[in-house]
């Protein structure tokens, strides 16, 4: 089926060159922990992990270059490798990563499913904003009320605010 | 006369009896949501029940077990990104058949096997528990070591573009999991100095990163597809299905069973050791393996569901867990006073008689639930891809966060996801490195035990591998699955072992 490509992905080489090097560097790595000491030292098994990666990153890399290269290579890259919804997406997560913890769970995950839905679907602003509130409430309610998993609290002063509904609750009551 | 009284205690007291259906429900939705494992829940879960009476915490954590099992399937077929390990052969053929429109067909066959994989794992517990854990006990360290290399060996072959792909990712996922500090001499492994990476690299946090993340992002090529709607107008499978695919279902049954009775092996390797049984003897499937085959489902759902019996077989009579869930709920015994092992069956028939009992009850309502709440869970896929996208990567971080309540992992994860896009894209796949780094310190530590029991002598290892039937039998295998991989085989038999398996998700991705 796919079994031998005939022609090189664009990047291919590049990805499979990085793949070789990292295995060697982590062969490098694992005969730094106990050298040839013995058998049962605690590097043999990684140093022979690392090896069949070299070998088998050599096997993919040897094979690749006997195939013809993509033509417009970079033009390929740009829309069949690194399309412009998945960097952008990318990008967006990767600030979502960063802002965690400093602006909490609750605004830093609104910000960025408001801002991954309207870029997703394209604008409608109204109809993301209305989805980002409503996934925030699920996932808050199933995660930190029910499965109580403690997320970053940041900036909102969420347990103050639970504190406050919970002795409304209770003084109703 | 005793033990059918335990037997039934569960089904007639009517808390054990909600417990195990909210433990069952709640299992079917943790295993089925990426980035929740059972393992997690019922971690968790043993800090709630840690005040309760035993036989109400065994039900809730049985449930969810049976239940969370059975879940992986569902996100596999809906989605593409198995829920769980032991639900990866799953994707293989059940995300194809969404893919045509048969989404509810393939899960109403897939919960049917799964409650016949689970009944027959139960049985064989209930009638073979001492029998099979003798020949457990038999296992060698070396033979230990050969099952870890056989498992991983069968997903880089089953899977992927070349076996030299698959044995890298492999061994890649067994490289990450020795970082840390090595458990028999303390020494550092791959550290870098850094406190951070002593405890090592979460698995949790690879397979959400390259089962959530990267999916998500490699479906971004395909934003402007419209979903495939999903008919879900028969989920009850026809019996004609049933009686034609039973006797392949009670085979993987089988394997199931014995794969989860060895100690450290549970439903993952079960549920691939029994997609490629499927793909053996299977002649003449009406649609090619990867492609949907409907034995490409049923084999490894069978199987994962069976190998749950199977898992307590040696928790219950030796000690030693059968997988990483039976691992937890054995914490969960011991924090309640009870010392499993070969006395735990004489000493305490009644924990015995009532985990099977109650084991049977989860399963029949794990069929319940099955067969009648697909119609709002088929609805997340028929959710639109802007909205889908940003929340399983909101439920990814969520997930990340909460292994160690860390950034570190977030990241981790996040870096997973970005190399396992590239993976996928590039040809390779994400499966063998997961399993690497699962079953990596269950290989390092016995290759180390083996080897040390022979004087550190190469030579006087292979001549015990060679001398033992058992350990024979498993090369034997290994040198087998190989073979398969080679020239010659494939210009001979191409035709059985070309189509297999589209990579479980980036291939299908880029034909879609």
């Amino acid at each position: 089926m796919q079994d031998q490509h005939t022609v090189r992905r664009p990047g291919e080489l590049v990805f499979t060159l990085i793949l070789l090097a990292g295995s060697l560097f982590l062969l490098w790595q694992a005969y730094g922990i106990s050298g040839f000491s013995s058998m049962s030292s605690a590097g043999a098994f990684p140093m022979a992990m690392s090896a069949a990666m070299v070998a088998t990153a050599a096997v993919v890399f040897i094979r690749l270059l006997r195939l013809p290269g993509p033509s417009q290579a970079l033009l390929r890259l740009r829309t069949e490798i690194l399309p412009p919804a998945v960097v952008v997406f990318s990008l967006l997560i990767l600030a979502y990563c960063v802002v965690l913890e400093t602006l909490g769970f609750l605004l830093s995950s609104f910000l960025f499913l408001l801002s991954a839905i309207t870029f997703l679907q394209g604008g409608r602003f109204a109809r993301a904003l209305l989805l980002s509130v409503i996934a925030i409430v699920c996932v808050y309610i199933v995660f930190r009320l029910i499965f109580q998993v403690v997320l970053p609290e940041g900036l909102v002063p969420e347990r103050a605010i639970m504190a406050w509904l919970h002795d409304l609750f209770a003084a109703r009551n | 006369m005793d033990a059918l009284t335990y037997l039934f205690s569960s089904w007639l007291q009517p808390e054990l009896l909600a417990l195990t259906a909210i433990g069952t429900f709640a299992g079917i939705y943790i295993g089925a949501i990426p980035g929740l494992s059972v393992t997690m829940a019922v971690s968790i879960l043993i800090s709630f029940t840690f005040s309760w009476e035993v036989n109400p915490a065994l039900a809730l954590m049985n449930g969810i077990f049976m239940g969370g099992v059975y879940g992986g399937s569902r996100t596999a077929i809906l989605l593409n990104i198995p829920g769980a390990p032991a639900a990866i052969a799953t994707a293989l053929d059940g995300y194809p058949l969404a893919q045509k429109g048969e989404a509810g067909q393939a899960i109403g066959l897939s919960t049917v096997m799964s409650f016949i994989g689970g009944m027959v794992g139960i049985i064989v517990l209930a009638l073979a528990a001492p029998a099979v854990s003798e020949f457990a006990i038999k296992f060698q360290p070396r033979d230990y070591m050969l099952i870890g290399i056989m498992g991983i060996l069968l997903v880089g072959a089953l899977s992927g573009e070349s076996l030299a792909k698959g044995i890298f990712a492999g061994a890649f996922g067994i490289l990450l999991g020795t970082v840390g500090l090595d458990p028999m001499t303390a020494e550092q492994r791959f550290t870098f100095g850094t406190v951070s990476l002593m405890n090592g690299i979460s698995p949790i946090a690879l397979m959400i990163g390259m089962f959530g993340v990267s999916e998500a992002l490699l479906q971004l090529h395909h934003l402007q597809k419209e979903a495939v709607k999903q008919k879900i107008d028969r989920i009850i499978p026809v019996w004609r299905d049933i009686k034609r695919y039973l006797s392949l279902s009670l085979q993987s049954s089988g394997i199931g069973v014995i794969i989860g009775a060895l100690p450290g092996t549970g439903g993952d390797i079960a549920a691939l050791m029994a997609y490629d049984h499927a793909k053996r003897v299977t002649k003449n499937p009406e649609v090619p393996f990867g492609q949907g085959a409907k034995e490409g489902l049923i084999a490894p759902e069978s199987a994962n569901n069976a190998a749950v019996g199977g898992a307590y077989i040696p928790m219950l009579t030796l000690g030693i867990p059968g997988d990483a869930v039976t691992a937890v709920i054995i914490g969960a015994l011991f924090i309640h006073g009870l010392n499993p092992g070969p006395l735990l069956l004489m000493e305490k028939p009644d924990m015995f008689w009532f985990t099977v009992g109650n084991l049977v009850l989860a399963n029949i309502f794990m069929l319940a639930f099955g067969l009648t709440g697909i119609r709002i869970f088929t609805k997340i896929i028929e959710c639109p891809k802007a909205v889908l996208f940003p929340l399983i990567l909101l439920l990814s971080v969520v997930g990340a966060y909460s292994i160690n309540n860390s950034v570190t992992d977030v990241w981790w994860m996040l870096g997973f996801g970005v190399f396992g896009y590239f993976m996928k894209l590039y040809g390779y796949q994400v499966a063998p490195v997961i399993l690497g780094i699962i079953l990596s310190r269950l290989m390092d530590d016995n290759w180390r035990r083996a080897i040390i029991s022979e004087r550190d002598s190469l030579g006087d290892f292979a001549l015990g591998i060679l001398t033992s039937p058992l350990s024979a039998t498993l090369l034997a295998i290994i040198v087998f699955v190989l073979f398969t991989q080679t020239r010659w085989w494939k210009a001979r038999f191409g035709a059985r072992t070309e189509a297999p398996v589209a990579d479980n998700t980036g291939a299908s991705a880029r034909q879609g």
